[in-house]
């Protein structure tokens, strides 16, 4: 059954998952039922394909043109744009949206990080929040009918003396008390659940246990883009590559367009969503944002037979940073801190590379002798308190979704949805109202880690 | 088996055994185990990553895409290792990898039959139902190349840090050429070549370089490079950098050797690091016995190993007709040479010319315009399908056990595309160029496109004499020497040989993930129109090989698919490590103990010999408690604490941070600094001080000492003594910029013997002798005495935090241990930091839990009255949220029920509120005082009312404790006992 | 960039220093100084300190998009 057209059918879909307010998260929820976008992926369809050879697929969001106008633009088709106008689309049934990139689609960050989901936060804003989106992607797969690979295989953070036990318990009964999963393990339960740490090995810094979030784990990075991508363009949200947004057009006292390297673009309202250039559409309009932009490394080895299950956090004194999990191709993948000044370079300096590895082969001596194949970098909206803001941008109807710090991709799912209600309605939903941007002046800061205005911790 | 010993340049005469699979082979000294194997008629070495295809030996270096080997016995493999880098010794076991239950008969392969369900992605658009998780397993253990390694014994690598004016990549004709020229001009080189053996391919090409043979001139250039003090470093491969540093990986003995990173800060940097081999894609190209070209060469002329005995050749340029003929003149036969250039692009005249006829005149079938279509055979070569491209329905067959294939070369862009190069297309390569380099860079020789050796030696020489100049030699450099090798490829870009869309399937572009040109398509078509996003769609060059053989061969085959240029299509980003890295190279010496330094106080070894049960606390180890003191942690600290409060103990509290400030403006400046005044401390006393970060949180607390009118000591908490340095700094050199104020770290010139409990006095004096009873007797709280002990200096203050009679002892380094000794001696035994935890606590003083960062001077009821003091900091503290009811602030807590225990970290909530906390406990210890847990917490202001009941969470640790707000001090409020 | 120029020590590896924050604009409110930044393409004004070597707190001009240093100068009179 091979279906023509060329433009995807044009499902209905149910209106708007319901927001789950951020008091009682826990609630059994209605799923979304979506039909999906044409043709529907599933086994069936990689046999229908098979049998009708050339032109069975279709191209996943490609060939749109831009228009003169439209209802939204969302700035920026990486994660959290393509989130945005996919629920614009969807559940406000906002008809005329436009995602407008610089360069292509899920080129920045959200294909350049280490895969890693949780919601494993301390503060109650940030944890309910990363709950709604921890939940969103267990579901996101059929959601999107495109495969994220949502893989909850447990995220730890490592506890290396007995002073980590009251920080990582009071992050874990908050979790608790809100009725999201969280464990603490000892030494022996530690060993239960990554036999391949072996905690009891001598290291420097001992493992003694550490907090674990089971249904913490990984995400195909790039699956989320593309199946955000295909999912909004199946709902008519045009999605433009190679287009950038240089400026903002105002007329009595709101925006009223966006001026691009293809030209002017009326539209009704205008959502930045540029990630590690958030800092730069700040300084654009005229109002410097809380925001310095670094590099954050990332870096993969060679793929093996599986070797590691879960996720490791490994923090230790003297600036040591390593989170290490394998890839589902089977690629140890880490990460570690900020290259430690604002860079859009997105090329990594290199003793990070080292100090990452470090930290790795310091848990995993046996992957001592595999190979790192490439490194790379994302550019990284640090905030001067480590959380993000979605708020209005001095206009009433520009709006920013930026900030994201270490947590952008884990809060993909979420800060669409909840983008998408800001920009619809006008009203912050209860899920992001703590990341207004004038949170700063007033002193309700977010600081899960109590580092103060520097994203660069001394 | 008698095998004849092989002769090649590199190898010797020993017979080396080793094992491959289990079976027993030998080889030669030299012998790499790809040669070695080959030599032995070994033809599948492994299975591909996603079909489990068969699959062979394909290249002679790192690009190997397929023979990838588990290297080791048991647990202790390590995987992957490119046959071709894997030096042969004796005794070295290796296994092919990804097969299962053998090489020969792996069940996996029936996902072959799958294949056309397989496609690029397929993963993407199934397996959804019921979740990813329900296949996750299966699929994880289908994808991995090798075995996962479960112990690695590998000795550390040493790091060696260089300088040099030029230091030149690939020691190659144009690397030696550039080295040669930089090092005449009278600059200081350093060359590196990822080799063991220098020279690049002008081993097997041969000709002549000025008046010598090619391999005498590399002999002589070396010698005279080492002459002019160059130095030369086989096995090691220029891997990264970032910035101006350039790092070098030496791997001389293989992974497992005496491995080395250099650390290079070169002046200049030319990158001749030469160029891959590029294949042609047509169906079944990745059967066992298709090789690259060059590959054959490489295997016959330095291990004298064949590539097969009867070879059909597939190319599209000249120098496959020398190759041809140097592989004849081997001992191998071939049969036929497939020239997809027309007879019009191969030209009348030069040495293909002569040599196509000779090899026409011995029966070799030499068919230009034609194409090989397809490889014949399962598990190794049999026929080649063959067509003219003008009738590509015409085909025929040639039986022949080896495909040879070479599609051109394409140039080492890593290095030189990295930090700040853009790539160019040349269509003469049919590849990509540096097109745009930083100046202190410059590609050279066949990295820069120049293929013949004249125009590689001169493109080199060039680059070495222009390196040397910009580096500031100022000697000549001559000319360079003229070469003669090879001809000049006139290459006809060809990419991939028609095929009908089935047999696209069957057309691998990157052997190692089994992308296909079908998968190029489909990417295409569903939209990944831009060659990065074909790579991360289909996996195109993301494996071991980094996209060296399959790179470009895709972005062609894109641009063809696509109807437009290369040049448009352009390459995907190449990242470092330009070759991979082992990670046990990359992490150094920074491993095991050494991961980290350790700071240990004076009386380390000390607690050590004495039962002291040392735990990390930042880079600082410190007693956490004696053994000698009770059966466990806690037995222990209960002792030490109850010993303190009774008669006296001593602590080792050296870790203290010490910074002294001096100045005509240091009273001002800390004044500025602290939220109290440190200009009106009496000189000879000391105050108890927070200072904040500029956003007005409590940064650290400490005493400060007014040593001198102009002189203070201020003390920070342990660990923090760097921190609140850099910040004391950064006024210093901003806001008080041009003042005097003198800032030095003395944390560790003093160490600090803490003596606490009622009999401390009379210790003190004991110990310290008649000299200081008077100035013991005299001193106040908060008071110091310096004088002198045993020839040194020593401070005695009287302090107290916890909160009994106390003294703090500041002494020289060498004097802690017999200072201590003789307190010990008189009856003050020590204790640790469990006790002392303990003992503040019970005096409600703050440490590094209520003072993370998050807490305000009014959440912790810190010097309020003093704001107006215009501490930095105190600007940003009157933001509203800081005032809020719900704002939290510091109250001591107990259980309700005396025996009952609750732990910190445990969450406080309301009886109405059981799901959103209104604080949660900061610290906990079990009061001996007391008889009872007391702790600290930080609860709403609203709800933190003396007498006020809350529930201490603690879901985690086992439940529930029902707990009392109180003050925060629970022993001794008056502080009548510290002040006795 | 792996390297600094410290006007007191010369040219050092970067792994000496220690990045402390971006300048906002001078002038601006105790608020705007310690929470606002100025983003730009092509200047990025930067406060250093060769935490290992003098110490001192450097003013540096650095061009993000690239990591060329564009300008480095001591913030104080210098180490004593």
């Amino acid at each position: 059954m091979r279906r023509h057209g060329r433009v995807p059918a044009r499902a209905v879909y149910a209106r708007a998952c319901d927001e789950s307010p951020p008091n009682e998260p826990l609630t059994a929820r209605r799923r979304c039922r979506v039909s999906g976008p044409d043709p529907r992926y599933s086994a069936w369809s990689l046999l229908r394909a098979r049998i009708a050879g050339d032109g069975y697929w279709r191209p996943l969001w490609s060939g749109r043109v831009l228009a003169d106008a439209y209802d939204v633009v969302v700035v920026g088709a990486g994660g959290h744009g393509l989130a945005t106008a996919y629920h614009l689309a969807r559940d406000h049934g906002v008809r005329r949206v436009a995602v407008l990139e610089k360069r292509l689609v899920g080129y920045g960050n959200v294909g350049r990080n280490t895969t890693i989901v949780r919601s494993n936060y301390l503060l109650p804003e940030n944890h309910y929040f990363y709950e709604d989106s921890l939940r969103r992607w267990q579901s996101l797969s059929r959601d999107l009918n495109y495969n994220v690979m949502y893989s909850p295989r447990g995220v730890v953070d490592l506890a290396l003396s007995d002073d980590d036990w009251p920080a990582l318990a009071r992050r874990g009964n908050a979790m608790r008390l809100a009725g999201i999963d969280a464990e603490l393990l000892d030494r022996a339960g530690l060993e239960r659940f990554v036999p391949e740490l072996a905690p009891r090995r001598a290291r420097r810094f001992p493992v003694l246990g550490g907090l674990l979030q089971r249904r913490g784990g990984t995400v195909r990075h790039d699956a989320v883009a593309w199946g955000y991508a295909r999912a909004a363009s199946a709902f008519g949200v045009d999605i433009i590559e190679d287009c950038e947004v240089t400026g903002v057009a105002t007329a009595a006292g709101i925006a009223s367009g966006v001026e691009t390297t293809r030209g002017f673009v009326r539209a009704g309202r205008i959502v930045f969503a540029t990630a590690g250039h958030s800092g730069l559409i700040g300084t654009m309009l005229g109002t410097p944002l809380p925001i310095e932009t670094h590099l954050l490394q990332a870096m993969v080895t060679e793929p093996i037979k599986p070797l590691l299950h879960t996720v490791l956090v490994h923090v230790f004194p003297g600036h040591g940073e390593a989170y290490v999990c394998q890839s589902d191709r089977g690629g140890i993948v880490m990460g570690g801190h900020l290259d430690g000044f604002p860079s859009y370079t997105r090329e990594g300096r290199w003793d990070r590379l080292e100090e990452v590895v470090q930290g790795a082969v310091d848990l995993l001596p046996q992957i001592a002798g595999l190979r790192i194949l490439r490194q790379w970098a994302g550019t990284n909206d640090m905030t001067m308190d480590g959380s993000p803001i979605i708020d209005r941008l001095r206009y009433d109807n520009v709006f920013i979704n930026a900030g994201w710090c270490y947590g952008g991709f884990k809060a993909i799912p979420a800060s669409g949805s909840a983008c998408a209600t800001l920009v619809a309605t006008g009203t912050a939903p209860d899920l992001i109202r703590a990341y207004r941007l004038s949170r700063f002046a007033t002193g309700h800061l977010l600081d899960e880690r109590g580092g103060g205005p520097f994203p660069v911790r001394l | 088996m008698n095998v004849p010993a092989r002769r090649g340049s590199r190898l010797g005469a020993t017979t080396v055994r080793f094992t491959f699979d289990g079976r027993e082979y030998r080889g030669q000294a030299g012998d790499t185990a790809a040669s070695a194997l080959l030599a032995n008629g070994v033809r599948l070495f492994g299975r591909s990553i996603k079909y489990r295809r068969p699959r062979g030996l394909f290249a002679a270096g790192p690009e190997e895409p397929c023979a990838l080997l588990s290297v080791g016995a048991a647990g202790d493999v390590i995987p992957n290792v490119p046959a071709p880098q894997l030096a042969l010794r004796d005794g070295l076991v290796c296994w092919s990898q990804n097969r299962w239950p053998t090489l020969a008969l792996d069940l996996a392969a029936l996902l072959q039959a799958g294949a056309g369900l397989l496609g690029a992605g397929f993963y993407y658009k199934t397996f959804m139902w019921p979740s990813w998780r329900s296949y996750e397993p299966m699929i994880r253990n289908l994808a991995g190349l090798g075995r996962a390694p479960r112990a690695c014994e590998l000795p550390p690598v040493s790091t060696e840090h260089l300088c040099c004016d030029v230091l030149v990549a690939g020691a190659g004709p144009a690397g030696l050429a550039a080295g040669l020229a930089a090092a005449r001009a009278g600059a200081r080189v350093v060359l590196c070549e990822r080799e063991p053996v220098c020279g690049g391919e002008l081993d097997f090409e041969g000709g002549t370089i000025g008046a010598l043979a090619a391999a005498d001139w590399v002999r002589t250039t070396l010698a005279e490079l080492a002459a002019r003090g160059a130095r030369v470093l086989t096995d090691t491969a220029v891997v990264g950098g970032s910035g101006g540093l350039v790092i070098a990986h030496a791997e001389p003995g293989g992974v497992a050797g005496a491995n080395a990173i250099y650390r290079i800060r070169p002046r200049e940097f030319v990158i001749a690091t030469g160029a891959v081999e590029r294949p042609i894609a047509f169906a079944d190209n990745d059967r066992p016995g298709v090789m690259l070209l060059g590959a054959a060469e490489r295997f016959l002329a330095r291990y004298g190993a064949h590539a097969g005995r009867e070879l059909v050749l597939f190319a599209n340029h000249d120098r496959a007709y020398a190759a041809a003929a140097r592989l004849r003149a081997g001992g191998m036969r071939v049969r036929a040479i497939i020239d997809c250039r027309t007879e019009a692009e191969f030209g009348a005249s030069g040495t293909a010319v002569s040599l196509r006829d000779q090899f026409r005149r011995d029966g070799t079938e030499c068919l230009p315009g034609h194409a090989l279509l397809a490889a014949e055979g399962g598990r190794g070569v049999r026929a080649a399908v063959i067509a003219p491209l003008a009738a590509a329905d015409a085909r025929r067959t040639i039986a022949c056990d080896t495909i040879l294939v070479s599609g051109g070369w394409t140039p080492l862009l890593h290095a030189s595309l990295h930090e700040g190069g853009a790539p160019r297309y040349a269509p003469e390569l049919g590849a990509f160029v540096a097109g745009a380099e930083p100046d202190w860079r410059r590609s050279a020789g066949a990295a820069n496109g120049a293929l013949e050796l004249n125009n590689a030696l001169a493109d080199g020489w060039a680059a070495g004499a222009r390196a040397a100049r910009r580096a500031g030699a100022s000697g000549d450099a001559g000319v360079a020497p003229a070469g003669r090798g090879d001809d000049a490829p006139r290459l006809v870009p060809f990419c991939r040989s028609p095929a009908r869309r089935v047999d696209e399937r069957r057309q691998f572009v990157d052997l190692q993930n089994d992308v296909t040109v079908a998968d190029l398509r489909s990417a295409l078509t569903e939209g990944f129109q831009d060659i990065e996003h074909v790579k991360r769609y289909t996996t195109l060059g993301v494996g071991t090989e980094q996209g060296r053989t399959s790179g470009v061969l895709g972005a062609a085959i894109v641009a063809e698919l696509r109807g437009v240029t290369p040049a448009a299509v352009g390459t995907s980003r190449l990242r470092q490590p330009y070759q991979p890295v082992t990670m046990r190279s990359l992490a150094g010496d920074r491993v095991g103990a050494a991961l980290r330094p350790a700071r240990r106080t004076p009386l380390h070894d000390w607690h050590l010999a004495h039962g002291g049960v040392l735990e990390p606390m930042g880079l600082w180890l410190r007693p956490r408690y004696y053994r000698a003191s009770g059966a466990d942690a806690h037995a222990a600290a209960i002792a030490e604490a109850l010993r303190v409060r009774t008669t006296g103990g001593i602590l080792d509290g050296s870790t203290l941070g010490k910074i002294e400030v001096a100045g005509a403006d240091a009273a001002a400046f800390l004044d500025r600094m602290y939220l109290t005044r440190a200009s009106t401390i009496r000189t000879g006393r000391s105050r108890y001080m927070v200072n904040l970060r500029e956003d007005g949180m409590v940064l650290d607390d400490g005493l400060v000492l007014r040593l001198a009118p102009e002189r203070y000591l201020a003390t920070t908490g342990s660990g923090h003594a760097t921190h609140v340095l850099s910040h004391f700094e950064h006024y210093r050199d901003t806001e008080w910029s041009g003042r005097a104020i003198t800032l030095t770290d003395v944390t560790e010139a003093w160490a600090v013997i803490v003596v606490a409990g009622p009999q401390s006095r009379a210790g003190l004096g004991q110990v310290l002798g008649a000299g200081w009873q008077q100035a013991l007797a005299r001193i106040a709280h908060m008071e110091f005495v310096a004088g002198d002990f045993a020839g040194a200096g020593l401070t005695v203050l009287r302090a107290s935090f916890s909160g009994e009679l106390a003294f703090e002892l500041h002494c020289r380094p060498s004097l802690a241990v017999p200072l201590w000794q003789a307190l010990v001696d008189v009856g003050l035994p020590p204790y640790g930091l469990e006790a002392l935890d303990i003992l503040r606590v019970e005096k409600g003083y703050l440490v590094g839990s209520e003072l993370n960062g998050e807490t305000t001077p009014m959440d912790l009821h810190l010097g309020l009255a003093s704001l107006g003091n215009a501490c930095v900091g105190h600007e940003l503290l009157d933001r509203p949220a800081f005032h809020e009811p719900a704002r939290r602030c510091l109250i001591g807590i107990r259980a309700s029920d005396g025996c009952a225990k609750f732990l910190a970290g445990a969450q406080l909530v309301t009886a109405d509120a059981q799901t959103r906390p209104c604080g949660y406990v900061t610290s906990s210890v079990y009061s001996p005082t007391l008889g009872e847990w007391i702790g600290l917490a930080l609860v709403a202001r609203r709800t933190a009312i003396e007498g006020t009941v809350l529930t201490a969470c603690d879901p985690l640790r086992g439940g529930n404790t029902t707990v009392r707000l109180v003050p925060p001090v629970h022993v001794d409020p008056d502080g009548l006992r510290m002040r006795a | 960039m792996t390297r600094l120029v410290c006007p007191f020590c010369g040219a050092r590896e970067l792994g000496e220093f220690e990045f402390r924050k971006t300048l906002p604009e001078p002038g601006g409110t105790p608020f705007a100084q310690v929470y606002e930044r100025i983003e730009r393409p092509a200047l990025s004004v930067e406060h250093w300190q060769h935490v290992e070597g003098c110490r001192g707190w450097l003013l540096v001009h650095r061009n993000p998009s690239t990591g060329d240093v564009l300008g480095t100068e001591l913030l104080g009179g210098g180490p004593l």
